[in-house]
C-alpha cells in the first residue's frame, strides 16, 4: 500500500533519509522509533508530501506521491493525519473541525458530515464536547478529537507523528486506547511513537531508524528481546531503563 | 473666535463634500482590503511568481507618495486616451495605495498563523486556497485587525488628496468656501472638524472588533 524504494531526502546538504526501503501493506500497524532527529518524522511527513523526497520512488496505493501528474489533493484526502501538537483549529468548534474537510473537499451534506463527525466522536469518547473549542479541552482530549477529525474522511492510512509526546502522562492512555482499538479495526497504520506498551501490544513490525537509515525491522516481541544492532540495543536500554 | 456664520452659510457645500469623502473612503475601503488580501496571499503562496509580482506591488506602490499615484490617474492616462474625473482618479489612488500597506499587514497576520494550521488543513485534501479561506485567513484576521484599523483611518484622512485633483471631496469644497469668504483659518477648522466626525467613530469601533475577536475563542 505504501512503498519507499532508494528514497532519499536532502536539506540543502544534510542528508536527512538514507536509501529508505520500506513496503507497508494493508492493514498493518507500523511502528517507527529512533532518536530524535533520526528522520522518522520526516519520514511520515513523505508520504503525504507534507515533505517532497529528493530521489528515489515512494508510492501510495501505486500512485507516484510526489509525480508532477499526481492530484495531491485526492491522494491526502484518503491519508489521515495526527500531529503531535493536535493542530486543532481554534477558531472552530470540535464539529466544525471534524465536518470542515468532509464538506469542502467530500462535498457532504452539513447534515450528513455531522452525523458522521458525531459517529467518530462517540468513538473517541467526547461526543458532548461536541459544541467546545478546542482551548476549552484537555490535551488528551484535543488529540482524540484530532484523531476523529482524520477518521471522519474515511481514509485508508493514518499516520500518527509522535501523537502523545506533548500530552501529560494521565492522558497518554486515552489517546492510546482509541488508537489500539483502531488498529484492531484493521486501520493501515504508520505510527512514530515513543510507547512501547503500545508498540507492543498493537505493532505488527517495528521499524527502527538512526541517522536517516532504517537499521532494523521487526516484530515486535523479537525486535525487544533481541535488537541485532548495537544501535537499537543502546537506544532501548536508555527507554527502558529510566 | 472662530466664525460659525460661515458653517451655517456654507452648510450644504460642506456637506456635499462630505458625501464624496465619505463615498471615496469606503469604496477605498473595500477596494483596499481586497487588492490587500490577494497581494497578501500572492507574496506568501507557494508560487514564485506570484511571490515576485506581491513583492513589486507592495515596495513599489508604498514607497512613491499617495499625490503621484493620484496625478498618474487623473493627468497620466489621458495621455493613453482614458478620461477619469478627479473622484474616480483619486479613489482608485487611495486603494491601490492603501492596499500595499494593507498586504503587508495581512501578511504578517498570515505568518503569525502556526504552521501546523495549513499543515493540519492541507493533509485533510483541502486545496490551497481553500485552507487559505477556511483555516488561515479567519485566524489572521484577529491578529490583523489593530494595525488594518489604523490604515483605515490613514484612507480617510488621505483622501483629501482628491482635493487637490478636483475630486470634489471636503477639501475641494472647503477650497472653495475659503475663496469665496477669503476666510482660510476657520473653513478648514469646520474641514478638520468633519473628518473627525468619521475617523473618531471608525477609531471606537476599531477598538470595539478588537475586544470582540479577542473573546471569541
Amino acid at each position: 500500500m505504501i512503498r519507499f524504494k532508494s528514497v532519499n531526502k536532502y536539506y540543502g546538504d544534510f542528508h536527512v533519509l538514507k536509501d529508505i526501503n520500506l513496503v507497508i501493506n494493508k492493514g498493518e500497524v507500523v511502528v517507527v522509533i529512533g532518536p530524535s532527529g533520526s528522520g522518522k518524522s520526516t519520514m511520515l511527513r513523505c508520504i503525504n508530501r507534507l515533505e517532497t523526497i529528493s530521489d528515489g520512488e515512494l508510492t501510495v496505493n501505486g500512485v507516484k506521491v510526489n509525480d508532477k501528474n499526481t492530484n495531491i489533493n485526492e491522494l491526502r484526502r484518503n491519508i489521515g493525519m495526527v500531529f503531535q501538537h493536535f493542530n486543532l483549529y481554534p477558531h472552530k468548534t470540535v464539529l466544525e473541525n471534524i465536518t470542515l474537510a468532509p464538506t469542502m473537499v467530500l462535498k457532504q451534506s452539513k447534515e450528513e458530515a455531522e452525523k458522521i463527525a458525531m459517529y467518530y466522536l462517540e468513538k473517541v469518547g467526547i461526543p458532548d464536547k461536541a459544541n467546545s473549542y478546542p482551548s476549552q479541552l484537555s490535551g488528551g482530549q484535543q488529540q482524540r478529537v484530532a484523531i476523529a477529525r482524520g477518521l471522519a474522511m474515511k481514509p485508508e492510512i493514518m499516520l500518527f507523528d509522535e501523537p502523545t509526546s506533548a500530552l501529560d502522562p494521565e492522558m497518554i492512555g486515552e489517546v492510546l486506547d482509541v488508537m489500539k482499538a483502531l488498529a484492531k479495526e484493521g486501520m493501515t497504520m504508520v505510527v512514530v511513537t515513543h510507547e512501547m506498551g503500545f508498540a507492543k501490544e498493537v505493532a505488527d513490525r517495528i521499524i527502527f531508524m538512526d541517522q536517516g537509515r532504517i537499521l532494523e525491522e521487526g516484530k515486535p516481541a523479537d525486535f525487544y528481546a533481541n535488537p541485532k544492532e548495537e544501535r537499537a540495543r543502546v537506544f532501548l536500554s536508555r527507554i527502558l531503563n529510566h | 473666535m472662530i466664525d460659525f456664520s460661515i458653517l451655517i452659510d456654507h452648510f450644504d457645500t460642506y456637506l456635499e463634500g462630505f458625501k464624496n469623502t465619505i463615498l471615496a473612503s469606503i469604496i477605498g475601503l473595500i477596494g483596499s482590503f481586497i487588492i490587500g488580501v490577494i497581494i497578501a496571499v500572492m507574496r506568501i503562496a507557494p508560487i514564485k511568481p506570484f511571490n515576485w509580482i506581491g513583492t513589486a506591488y507592495v515596495e513599489f506602490i508604498r514607497n512613491i507618495p499617495l499625490l503621484i499615484i493620484a496625478f498618474f490617474f487623473y493627468v497620466g492616462l489621458p495621455a493613453v486616451g482614458i478620461q477619469l474625473n478627479g473622484f474616480v482618479a483619486g479613489t482608485i489612488a487611495l486603494a491601490i495605495y492603501t492596499a500595499s500597506f494593507i498586504a503587508e499587514a495581512i501578511r504578517a497576520g498570515i505568518l503569525s498563523v502556526p504552521k501546523g494550521q495549513m499543515e493540519a488543513a492541507r493533509s485533510s485534501g483541502l486545496t490551497y486556497l481553500q485552507a487559505m479561506k477556511a483555516v488561515i485567513l479567519p485566524q489572521a484576521i484577529k491578529i490583523v485587525i489593530p494595525p488594518i484599523g489604523n490604515q483605515f483611518i490613514n484612507l480617510v484622512k488621505n483622501s483629501s488628496i482628491l482635493g487637490i485633483i478636483a475630486g470634489l471631496d471636503l477639501m475641494y469644497f472647503g477650497d472653495i468656501v475659503s475663496s469665496h469668504t477669503f476666510v482660510t483659518f476657520d473653513v478648514y477648522i469646520f474641514v478638520g472638524l468633519f473628518y473627525l466626525v468619521l475617523t473618531i467613530p471608525l477609531s471606537y469601533g476599531v477598538r470595539y472588533l478588537e475586544r470582540r475577536l479577542a473573546r471569541s475563542y
